[in-house]
């Protein structure tokens, strides 16, 4: 009667398991998690767009003198304040720092003010009053080889930076 | 008129009527009661339920018109589908179209659009008159979870319908709301590039809202409604119990 | 027989514990039904039928209302104009309220996930369970520890200036207090959980009312009759 055959744990045996079913099991299971996770590595990278049909970031502002001094120059295709201080030429980005909303240029009041939540900011981008949790940011702005402005939307940079002309 | 019933009578005893309709038909407490479990639709249900469930007062029947106002959305929205194009901006084209030209367009986007504020409407009132009336206590906690996750849903399904018509209200609503997501803490800008299927509101994410909100979201909720109605079932029914105050029948 | 042990019976609303009907019979005397059994009644066509008058009852209401009323349509999306107010569906706009108040990580994210989970975790909270009364036991201690967290929640909402959350909160405090004496007899019975889910509830409306009707452009206070 094969008594042994059918019992799994003998005195002394390590584990509970070293039977061809446990060794199966753990096989089975072990590459169907293995499929698992690769299926949702797969499945992220498919989800995530690696071509985007959006303008680019970077936009070609003309030449420098289209701006006069001390003026803020709305640029709301590409969602952007030029702003000629005396200090020299900068760039804000017109979107508000609360929800996203595009925020729209006053002149007679001398702020930029958001339509959705009442933020209000000065025209280097500080906070005048509002829910917005941070000043509007400013973006990398340079003089390319053929004289023309250029600004990086895509990431605000640190410092208040100048571009003097 | 009683040869038109006897014609049915006999029309009801042919072999063709039987092979299709087992139970028969009649007014037996049988034949009721096959009705409803031979019934691939309806054997989710109960043969008997008790009388007092059938009051209005237990329940307003909150949730009986939820599943209605779905069954009103699914019908109304497959039909205005054979009408609209996913695209941009072609997809506010069509609505000026379902206005304009399709015959009946205004009322079924009217009726869809309606509906659809009925049913969030009805969900809540479904959810704050389920606890009112202590209908989440054990053994039917479960089930109350199963009902959070469909309120969940109705309210995805409702948002991303929100984008589909793409006018101004639908377009900043949605850049709003998915702004909202992004502050989210450590993963907020990730789950917005994935919902939108992008930087910005535009095609990539009318297409993902309009596949999220006509197949995946009502998929879910189908199987959603599916667990709910079953944990009604196998929880003994309807709860119809004692007041909230603590007082026991009289 | 033997004697019988001796047993303490009460009423007990904890269905966690204790079964609902329970028959309680004692020596010499006759079992005593309190709840009778229930009637029961086919599924079709009572139930049936009555689900589909409701239903259509339903549809008749929701078709007239289609054909008299036009649901919105604005004009052509263009992300470089924002509408002046830019609001969101009615069921969002007490969230849009409360990120008036609150940054968008604390209005936005915080609260509304707070609020997800708290509607989950209900039915496995004991407080939810027992359907005691709130002021049957220790009412002067419940009052004066009643007292003290009103207090501090509207401290804490009136420095945030969240009015729309404080003035629900000091009526649903006050109706509580009120419930206290016994002379009004079906509220001094309400648990805990309704009082708080009342509360709960109260100031969801009330955001919603206010984001629907009392915010106009810039999310600036308006009256909705029109006035300056």
């Amino acid at each position: 009667m094969p008594d042994d055959v059918m019992k799994p744990e003998k005195s002394g045996s390590p584990c509970e398991r070293c039977t061809r079913r446990g060794a199966f099991t753990k096989i089975g299971v072990g590459s169907m998690a293995i499929a698992g996770a690769g299926s949702a590595v797969f499945g992220y990278e498919f989800l995530s767009p690696n071509v985007l049909y959006e303008p680019s970031p970077i936009v070609d502002a003309g030449k420098p003198d289209r701006y006069p001094p001390d003026s803020v120059t709305a640029d709301v295709q590409n969602g952007i304040y030029i702003v000629h201080a005396s200090q020299g030429i900068y760039t804000l980005s017109a979107v508000c720092t609360h929800l996203g909303c595009l925020t729209a240029w006053k002149p007679e009041l001398g702020i930029i003010a958001c339509p959705c939540h009442g933020s209000k900011f000065h025209p280097d981008g500080v906070k005048i009053e509002g829910p917005a949790p941070r000043p509007l940011p400013w973006l990398k702005t340079w003089v390319n080889d053929d004289g023309n402005l250029m600004i990086d939307r895509s990431e605000p940079i640190e410092r208040e930076e100048f571009v003097r002309i | 008129m009683a040869r038109i019933s006897d014609d049915l009578a006999g029309l009801r005893n042919t072999r063709a009527w039987r092979s299709v309709f087992r139970g028969g038909s009649g007014d037996s407490n049988l034949h009721r009661s096959l009705a409803v479990q031979q019934n691939v639709f309806l054997h989710l249900a109960s043969v008997k339920v008790r009388r007092r469930a059938l009051d209005f007062g237990v329940t307003w029947y909150l949730g009986t018109l939820s599943l209605g106002c779905f069954f009103i959305l699914v019908v109304t929205g497959i039909l205005l589908r054979l009408y609209y194009h996913p695209s941009v901006p072609q997809a506010y084209a069509d609505m000026k179209d379902l206005q304009f030209v399709v015959s009946a367009g205004v009322f079924l986007r009217n009726l869809h659009r309606w509906s659809a504020h009925a049913m969030v409407l009805l969900v809540f009132a479904h959810m704050f008159k389920v606890f009112y009336r202590g209908a989440y206590r054990p053994p039917r906690e479960f089930n109350w979870v199963v009902g959070v996750v469909l309120l969940m849903v109705t309210l995805f399904l409702s948002y991303t319908g929100y984008l589909l018509p793409w006018d101004q209200l639908a377009f900043w609503a949605i850049t709003v709301g998915s702004n909202i997501l992004s502050a989210v803490p450590v993963m907020g800008a990730k789950i917005r590039f994935l919902i939108l299927g992008g930087h910005t509101v535009n095609a990539n994410a009318l297409l993902r809202f309009y596949v999220l909100h006509c197949v995946i979201l009502p998929l879910i909720a189908v199987l959603f409604l599916a667990i709910h109605f079953w944990r009604i079932r196998k929880d003994g029914g309807l709860h119809i119990g004692v007041d909230d105050g603590g007082e026991t029948d009289e | 027989m033997s004697e019988p042990k001796d047993f303490t019976a009460s009423l007990d609303t904890d269905s966690r514990r204790t079964p609902v009907r329970v028959a309680f019979v004692t020596r010499r005397t006759s079992p005593q039904v309190q709840a009778r059994y229930d009637t029961h009644v086919m599924t079709w066509p009572e139930v049936l039928l009555r689900a589909a008058v409701a239903v259509e009852a339903l549809l008749l209401g929701l078709v007239l209302l289609s054909l008299f009323w036009d649901a919105p349509l604005e004009g052509l999306a263009d992300p470089m104009q924002t509408p002046n107010p830019a609001k969101a569906p009615w069921y969002f706009l007490g969230l849009q309220e409360l990120l008036h108040y609150f940054p968008p990580v604390v209005g936005g994210v915080l609260i509304p996930t707070m609020v997800v989970l708290a509607l989950i975790v209900i039915p496995y909270f004991g407080i939810n369970i027992e359907s005691e009364g709130f002021w049957i036991k220790n009412r002067e201690k419940k009052i004066r520890g009643l007292a003290i967290v009103v207090a501090a929640l509207a401290a804490f909402l009136a420095w945030f200036e969240v009015y729309a959350v404080l003035v629900p909160t000091l009526l649903i405090a006050g109706v509580m207090f009120a419930a206290a004496s016994e002379s009004r007899k079906w509220l001094h019975a309400k648990p805990l959980s309704f009082w708080v889910m009342s509360w709960f509830l109260t100031a969801a409306i009330v955001l919603t009312v206010i984001g629907t009707f009392f915010r106009g452009a810039g999310w600036a206070w308006v009256w909705p009759w029109g006035a300056a």
